[in-house]
């Protein structure tokens, strides 16, 4: 053991002896690791839900879009023909496992008595993956649970789809529409369902919305990156025709408002940590006025300010380490079994699932962890600096007067 | 060995400033002991710190052992405290958290010495003052006379050339006052030390081969 860690040790010791540094001592360790336990459990907690929240989100947008600017045909055959090219060139992407073409509009739903305004979404080849249907069914008109309440709507019912472009008859422009039956009525998992939209097979919905926006989803393969594949795709497509969009892109602003929210949780609950650290500024401010005689022997008898320094650092570190170890495994610990056993409950219609999810992720302990050495560290780093700036002989003659 | 010459230093105090030292020649050649007498307040620990590169001079040069204290680093100065002088204390100043043999130790863990063999000449050391069954006792348990003669170990653990004493015997009584002096006389002699000795005792001063009276600041022939 060298010199620096025999003394830190010894005294590390000795802060048991006195009753006013084990006070401030205890009270700097279990600070730290109420701070460090405070934090793993908010990250958790926040991971937890955003987790729910990302996991939503990646069943409801695609790895990658491809959305038809101004500049593109938008209207008819020569929409659908343009789409049809893009799709190719997408699919022959390397790493895209899957193009899937879609068209969005507003449109009414018309029974006998009255009309409802509806979001319409026309989809190729099947429904998209957020619509529980069964894999043999190829429904045709599918209500969301919203709508089919509001209209009294049950599976079979025949209900009219309107389109705002008019079509041109004998009589004189009509609205053009087509009586459907509903085949399946879905219940989506969003918290918020008012905007779910009614779906209708591409062909008719470009059929009758051949104004509608189309979009193209790209489903990637597992280990495919989308940042990736986008930057390829972009290169390939005219912007005036069409963007090509990453899930990231599309969630931009949600995503920084989750980041945003971690943000000011950790930093509010490390406020915790930061009292912690001024609890061990006071301790290894009453060590060192208590061995400041001692410190100016030792430096009498030749031991270098850094050495001091370095003593009184390890100090800090020893003070701590333990208070913070132990926080942030309780942290960690206690996030792991309110999440297995589900303790804390939420209210089931509010929120998307009926407990507090908690997910400990390795990096945000990580980060924990360095927070603490970090504010632990600067507070060390002011005493053992007070430590070194030691005149031997006025901490000498201290010890006398 | 000791070299100082035109040395002044002098404290601000409030709002006087007391000139302590008044330009002060001295030598003491290697082996040599000398005493510094005097009243209390007339500098002799002052003069003492400069000698043991504890505090500097305003002017003049001090050289020890070879080495220009004036012009040399802090960081240097630690190092030659710790390789070429041995301090004893008034107030013995052991370190209470260490046992007898750790704090003779000390000064060489701070020079990296090996643990083994340093412990075997600290031990060597305590058994030549009578204390080698006393090596595992904190200085809270041991008496007056005991922490100065360990004191006076860890002074001399890594043979410095020089060895400054403050009040040695200061804070004993004379039985054990004059237990450590003989034995500062016997282990400087066995290795040929020098030594300078602050004291305001004249018996204590009789037994150095030198004594030197400070005044005024001034130092004269006692």
């Amino acid at each position: 053991m060298g010199f620096v860690w025999h003394i830190a040790v010894r005294y590390f010791r000795s802060t048991r002896a006195d009753a006013h540094i084990r006070a401030l001592s205890t009270l700097t360790a279990g600070g730290l690791a109420v701070g460090t336990a405070a934090l793993v459990l908010a990250l958790a907690a926040l991971a937890g839900f955003q987790n729910l929240l990302l996991e939503d989100l990646a069943r409801h947008t695609p790895a990658l879009q491809i959305e038809f600017g101004r500049g593109a045909a938008v209207e008819g055959a020569a929409a659908t023909e343009g789409a049809r090219d893009l799709a190719e060139l997408a699919a022959a992407t390397n790493g895209v496992a899957g193009v899937q073409e879609l068209l969005y509009a507003r449109g009414w739903l018309a029974d006998d008595d009255r009309p409802l305004a509806v979001e319409v979404l026309g989809y190729e080849k099947a429904p998209p993956p957020w619509i529980p249907v069964q894999p043999e069914a190829t429904p045709r008109l599918i209500v969301p649970v919203s709508v089919a309440l509001r209209m009294g709507l049950a599976v079979g019912d025949m209900v009219r789809v309107v389109s705002p472009r008019p079509g041109l008859t004998p009589v004189g422009p009509r609205p053009r529409a087509r009586m459907l039956p509903v085949d399946l009525i879905y219940r989506s998992d969003r918290a918020e369902d008012t905007d779910d939209p009614v779906l209708l097979p591409l062909e008719q919905a470009s059929a009758l919305f051949a104004r509608g926006d189309r979009r193209l989803d790209l489903t990637l393969a597992p280990d495919a990156d989308p940042e990736e594949i986008g930057d390829f795709l972009r290169r390939g497509i005219d912007p005036a025709v069409a963007t090509v969009t990453t899930w990231r892109q599309a969630n931009r602003a949600l995503l920084f408002v989750l980041r945003l929210e971690k943000g000011l949780v950790f930093s509010a609950v490390a406020l915790i940590v930061a009292v912690a650290s001024f609890a061990l500024l006071a301790a290894l401010s009453m060590v060192l006025s208590s061995k400041r005689a001692e410190v100016g022997v030792l430096a009498a008898m030749g031991a270098p300010p850094a050495r001091l320094r370095r003593v009184f650092l390890l100090l800090g570190a020893l003070l701590s380490v333990g208070g913070a170890g132990l926080g942030g495994a309780a942290g960690a610990g206690l996030a792991a079994l309110l999440d297995r056993y589900r303790v804390i409950s939420t209210p089931s219609d509010v929120y998307v699932v009926d407990y507090v999810p908690f997910l400990v992720r390795g990096t945000d302990v990580l980060v924990v962890l360095a927070v603490t050495v970090l504010f632990t560290a600067a507070a060390a780093v002011i005493g053992a600096r007070k430590a070194s700036l030691l005149h031997p002989v006025e901490a000498m003659r201290s010890a006398r007067t | 060995m000791i070299a100082v010459s035109g040395v002044t230093k002098a404290y601000q105090d409030g709002a006087v400033r007391r000139q302590v030292l008044r330009g002060v020649d001295l030598v003491v050649a290697r082996g040599e002991t000398a005493a510094i007498v005097g009243p209390s307040g007339s500098g002799k620990s002052t003069l003492l710190n400069i000698l043991g590169a504890l505090d500097t001079p305003d002017a003049g040069s001090v050289r020890v052992d070879g080495v220009d204290l004036t012009a040399s680093r802090p960081s240097a100065l630690a190092g030659f405290r710790n390789r070429s002088l041995g301090f004893v204390f008034q107030f013995h100043q052991l370190l209470p958290d260490f046992t007898a043999l750790e704090n003779v130790m000390m000064p060489g863990r701070i020079a990296g010495r090996p643990t083994s063999s340093l412990s075997a000449q600290a031990l060597a050391l305590l058994d030549q003052v009578g204390l080698a069954d006393r090596a595992g006792a904190f200085p809270q348990q041991l008496s007056g006379g005991e922490r100065q003669r360990i004191a006076i170990c860890r002074a001399l653990v890594l043979e410095p050339a020089v060895l400054l004493a403050d009040e040695p015997t200061g804070n004993l009584d004379s039985r054990s006052g004059e237990q450590v002096l003989e034995l500062l006389d016997t282990l400087r002699r066995r290795r040929d030390t020098t030594m300078v000795l602050v004291t305001h005792n004249p018996e204590v001063a009789k037994r150095c081969g030198a004594v030197l009276r400070l005044d005024g600041g001034s130092l004269a022939p006692g």
